[in-house]
Parts: C-alpha cells; structure tokens; sequence
C-alpha cells in the first residue's frame, strides 16, 4: 500500500507546475539572484575611488599608488579636486580623497575625503579604514616601532577558520535551500486538504488500512520530495555556482535529513489545523517567509541585532542554517560539530508530530 | 432473508444534536437497498458509520457478519464505497486512480490488472483508461467514481447520491450498472434523495427524516400504507391575487383530509381519499382555485404523509 500511495503522490505533485516553480525553479533563480548580490564569486568587487593630488606632489603620488595596491579600490586619478567632487556626486565613485599639496594633518591641514554620509557601513568602512591609516602613514611617517602586527584576528574556542574566500553562494544556497524546503511543508497540508475536500479521504478512510499507516503514507512522499529538492539545490550549487562543501559530507547529509523531517513534520500540524486550501495558502505561505526571514534565511542572521539572532534560534531555520553555514564555510566541520543543530531540527520535528496527533480527530475526520 | 447488513440502535451525536437517533434495519443480501431522505436527514452520517469513516455513538452496525467497530478490517473489506463527492484524482488518469484504491484493497499483480479491466469495462471507461482524469465529462468522472468502489468486488456496495449532476445517458449507465451487480449477487445500499430514482430501482426502501427512520419496506408496501393502496395525490393550484393568510386557512382546512403542504401557491394533499371533499374545503375558506391535478401516490406522497413535508423542503 504504501508503495503505491507513495507513487501515486509523487505523480499529483510531479503535474502539479505550481508545486514544482515553487519547490524547485524559483529557489534556483533566488539562490542565483541572492547569490550575486552578496558577492557572487567570493572576491568582491573593487570600490570605485577617484583620488586629486596637486602636479608633482610625490607623497599624493604615493597615497594614491598604496590604495591601488590594497586591490580594494580601482583608483582613478582625478584632473582637478572639483572634478573629483562631481564625480562622488553624479555617482561615478564612491569617494574621493584630495589631497593638498601642503598635506600636515597636525596642522590642521588634513587630507579631504569626499564620500556620502548615507552611503552604506560596507563602502564607508573600507574607504575611511583605508584612507585613514594610508595618509596618516604618508603625512606622519612609519609607526614607532616599524610595521608589525598589532592586532591577530583568531577564530574562538571550538569554532573552526572559515574557508579564505566565503562567496555569496556559500550563504544564498543554503539559505534558499531551506527557506524553499521548508515549502514542503505547506505542499504537504494542501495535499491533506485537497484530498478531504475532495473526498478522497473519505474514501481512504473507508479501505482496511490503518489510520497510522495512512498518515505516514501521506508524508513520505513528501519526504523523498524534500530529500531530492535539497540535492537538486546543493547539486546545482556545486555544479553551477562554485558552492563548496567544506565540512564532512556526512554533516551535510544529516542536515538535510534532520531538516527535511522537521519540514514534513510542520506539513502534518499544518493539515491539523484544517481550515480551507486559500486560508492554509495564504496563511501558511506568509508563516513559511517569516519564519525563513527570522531565521536567517534571506539575510544571515550574523549581521542582525544581537535579539534578533536569539528571536531566529526560536524557529528551525535558525538552527538548520547555523549548521549549513558551519558544514560548508569551516573546514574540517564534522557530525560532532553540528550535532546541537540535528537534535534541534529533530526535536522541532517531534513537536510539530505531537501537535498533529493532538489534533488527530480533525485530521482524521471524513 | 439472509441480512448482509444490521443495524442495531445505531446513532450518532455530534454535540448535543443526533445526526441519528437509533436506526434498526436489515438489508438482505443481493437485494438493492435504497435510503430516501432529504438532505440532512442523516443519510450520509449512516452510510459514514457503516463504511468506518465516522465512529458510532451508539449501537452497532455489521457487514457480512463483521462488526464496523471491533471487526472494522473485515467489515471494510466487504464494503465498497462510492461517496457523493467524486472523490478521485483529477491528474491521475483511470488507470493510476484504480492502481492506488486496488492497493489499498491489497490487490496488486494479475489480480490488480484483471480487476482493473473489469471495473474500467462496468465503468465504460476501457478505452479512455489512460487519458488524464481532468479532461472527462461529469458522467465519466461520476463512473470512474462508481469503479473505484467496485475494484475490490465488495460483498456491500454503498453508493451515496452516485447520480447527482450527471446527464441521462450516464445516469442510465449506472443503473443498468447497479442492476447487473445485482444480478451478480451484490448487495446494493442506495441514497438518494432523488425519489424517481429510489421507486425505479430499489426493491425495498427505508425513509429517513430528521435521523430516523420513518418507513421502510417494499416499494408496494409503502404505497399501500399510510398513504392507502387506492389514495390519490392532489395538487390544487391557487387562482388570483392570494395573501398568505387565505393560503394559511386553506391549508388548514385541505389538511383536514390529509397531509398538506405547501409549494408557493400550489397545495399539496396526500393521501385524499375525496377529491371533492379537498375542494369543497378549499373554496370553503374563501379562496378560489385556477388547477387541479390528481395522480397515484408515490413515494414523495408517503414522504409527506409520514413527516408533514416535501422530500423537496430538505
């Protein structure tokens, strides 16, 4: 029996275009479209920066050779300081950096950069970082001491360097691949509404099969289906945008298990609830992107407020992306290492079967 | 008479309201069973007992010897059901549909394919087998529908409203169908609240109103009945500009020859043992009449006359 319920679900959801743009083609095109706007290669684009020096000027000179070599800035020389001015202004640059000829930050004549106060922490922070300490070294001369390294960033105890150069992938992949599983589970409540609307469910309920079996004869399909999209995702991620598996294979293995289970299991508390197939669409659709968006899914949740963060661990995608980012940005990540994600997800998993079995009657009523 | 199925004070609650009170009856095997009733009276709620799909409250029903509670299995395994709603999937073509209900009768292999043919032949759907479900008509879906139910050649087939919103030449499909499993020794539990149907094809019928049962017997049997072998139906249409207070009293004064009910300005009296006698009454309350017509009772003639409403108020 369950064979052939299997079969005959993944043949509803393999004609059903909607099911198939929402689980599979749209994350490809999210995770290509997010992937690029985050960095898409892993080395970031040179910031624009149009520096003035007066004619002859050879510390002006040297300013502007040192920002070129840091490989941050494609530096342009500008003709005039006003010419450098409207170009930061007509958008041409992100900045621009005069400096005068009689250059002594000590005194009072400092070198002038030109960039907008509502530009965004990415561009301002590297431009002033680097403007700063470059003009300062060529207006003061070496630090006392020479050039030694006063500073040494190191990775906390327990938590594994990352991989030199994290892409955008490394991020967009995992976090389309769950934010879209997590889909499954909206697919799988519509299959248990369409089939009592339908009257179906009546009908499978009137065969000699256990009420048990016919439940998880509906959620296994959905299962294989979530397992496939999650390979179809990471395996174009590799395939076509460079993503890299830097922890154990393993790892990933058991994240995508543990994730795909909670996402069925959401699906089974979803069907509980009842209601119509718009209200559990519509519903349902805008609780799958909020609990993506808190989670991290859409943006990391590394870079939101230290609430917010703790506010993400409260939903599973939360925990299933803390362990993707470790499994494919660390390297030597293990099973060990993302152990507190899986029982996490599993433990999700269990709570949202409980909730459906709490609400059985409703599920199970013809 | 061999009972393929009892009922024993079977009823259900939903709340504080019986859907149905406590039903008694026995349908015998190979006979064609029909259940009249107007929506709501607890039809469906019956059939859903007897099928599995919904828990009694109280009482106990059993097919072929199986008791739906204790025995529910086998009592499943006897019963083929064919709900109101078509309640197969419209992607799947004929084929697949019957692949999954056959699966879920443990039928697979040969057994599943012979059965499969043979279902698709009763449905005459052999050769749209593997078109896709979604492009049939009405009637074809309302067949294949009928298919899935008998994939497992039950010993009870239970068809609930199996006719609702076909054409006639489907409509005719599925009766020539339910007589041939007939003639094959199935037993047949019909609902309907389509009286034409039930008279037509039933050998025996039970009427339900409000969760009981109010009659049951041979067609013959209930004409003779409350409603009188030799009563008469009369429909008097009412003349002129009519308020509803002159149709109030005569109603009032018709019901004092039998069952009356109302449709508009059209009364309805059942059984009337005086035609003459109905008129006398009517005109008596001052209200004239612009048409009369008389014909046998039927059952929506013994429907009234048990329960002091049309079949159609339902």
């Amino acid at each position: 029996m369950l064979g052939a319920a299997i079969k005959k679900d993944l043949l509803l959801l393999v004609r059903d275009r909607g099911a198939i743009m929402s689980l599979f083609l749209l994350p490809i095109v999210f995770i290509a479209v997010f992937g690029s706007i985050f960095g898409g290669d892993g080395e970031r684009e040179p910031l624009r920066l149009a520096v003035w020096r007066a004619p002859g000027d050879a510390r002006g000179a040297a300013i502007a050779d040192a920002l070129d070599g840091t490989g941050m800035f494609a530096v342009r020389r500008a003709p005039t300081a006003d010419r450098a001015r409207d170009d930061v202004a007509a958008g041409a640059v992100v900045a621009a950096l005069i400096v005068p000829a009689d250059l002594d930050p000590r005194a009072g004549r400092p070198a002038e950069l030109v960039i907008d106060p509502a530009a965004s922490p990415q561009v301002k922070g590297p431009v002033e970082g680097a403007a700063q300490a470059i003009v300062a070294r060529a207006a003061l001369g070496p630090p006392p001491g020479g050039d030694v390294a006063a500073v040494v960033a190191r990775a906390p105890p327990g938590v594994r360097d990352p991989l030199p150069d994290v892409s955008g992938f490394q991020v967009a992949v995992p976090g389309n691949a769950v934010l879209f599983g997590f889909f499954i589970a909206l697919s799988c409540a519509l299959s248990f509404t369409e089939e009592r609307r339908s009257g179906t469910w009546r009908r499978l309920l009137a065969a000699p099969v256990a009420r048990w079996r016919l439940l998880v004869a509906k959620l296994v399909p959905y299962l294989i289906v979530g397992l496939v999209q999650f390979a179809l995702l990471f395996g174009i991620g590799i395939a076509a945008f460079g993503l890299q598996v830097a922890g154990s294979p393993l790892a990933l293995v058991a994240l995508v298990v543990a994730t795909v289970t909670c996402a069925t299991s959401l699906g089974l508390a979803m069907a509980s609830l009842g209601g119509s197939e718009k209200q559990l669409g519509g519903i349902g659709s805008i609780c799958l992107l909020v609990m993506g968006l808190v989670g991290g899914a859409m943006v990391p949740r590394a870079v939101m407020p230290e609430t917010m963060q703790l506010v993400g661990l409260a939903v599973p995608h939360g925990w299933a992306l803390d362990g993707f980012f470790d499994v494919l940005v660390r390297p030597g990540t293990g099973l060990a290492d993302v152990w507190p994600s899986v029982v996490a997800l599993l433990g999700f998993a269990l709570a949202f079967v409980g909730f459906g079995a709490l609400r059985s009657r409703r599920l199970l009523a013809g | 008479m061999t009972a393929l199925l009892e009922l024993r004070g079977l009823g259900k609650d939903y709340g504080a309201r019986a859907a149905v009170a406590a039903l008694d009856l026995d349908v015998a095997e190979g006979e064609i069973f029909g259940l009249l009733g107007p929506n709501g009276a607890g039809k469906t709620t019956t059939i859903s007992m007897i099928a599995g799909v919904v828990a009694p409250s109280r009482g106990h029903a059993r097919v072929a010897g199986h008791d739906v509670v204790t025995a529910a299995f086998a009592a499943r395994a006897a019963t083929g059901v064919v709900p109101q709603d078509l309640a197969i999937y419209d992607e799947l073509t004929p084929r697949e549909n019957l692949d999954f209900f056959g699966a879920l009768y443990g039928l697979s292999g040969a057994t599943l394919r012979e059965r499969q043919a043979w279902a698709l032949g009763v449905a005459g759907l052999a050769d749209r087998a593997d078109e896709p479900t979604k492009t049939f008509s009405g009637g074809m879906k309302r067949r294949l529908n009928l298919a899935a139910g008998l994939l497992h050649r039950p010993r009870l087939l239970v068809l609930d409203e199996p006719t609702v919103g076909v054409d006639p030449q489907s409509r005719k499909h599925i009766f020539d169908t339910i007589r041939a499993l007939r003639a094959d020794g199935m037993t047949v539990l019909y609902t309907s609240h389509y009286m034409e149907e039930v008279q037509a094809l039933c050998d025996r019928v039970a009427i339900m109103d409000g969760g009981r049962i109010v009659a049951h017997g041979t067609i013959p049997e209930l004409l003779a009945g409350r409603a009188g072998a030799a009563a008469l139906v009369v429909e008097i249409e009412l003349a002129g500009v009519v308020g509803d207070d002159a149709i109030g009293a005569a109603l009032a004064a018709a019901a004092a020859h039998g069952e009356a009910a109302r449709d508009g300005r059209t009364l309805r009296i059942t059984p009337v043992a005086s035609v003459g006698a109905v008129i006398a009454a009517v005109e008596g309350a001052g209200v004239a009449i612009a048409a009369l017509r008389t014909h046998a009772a039927d059952l929506e003639a013994v429907f009234l006359a048990h329960t002091g409403h049309s079949l159609r108020d339902g």
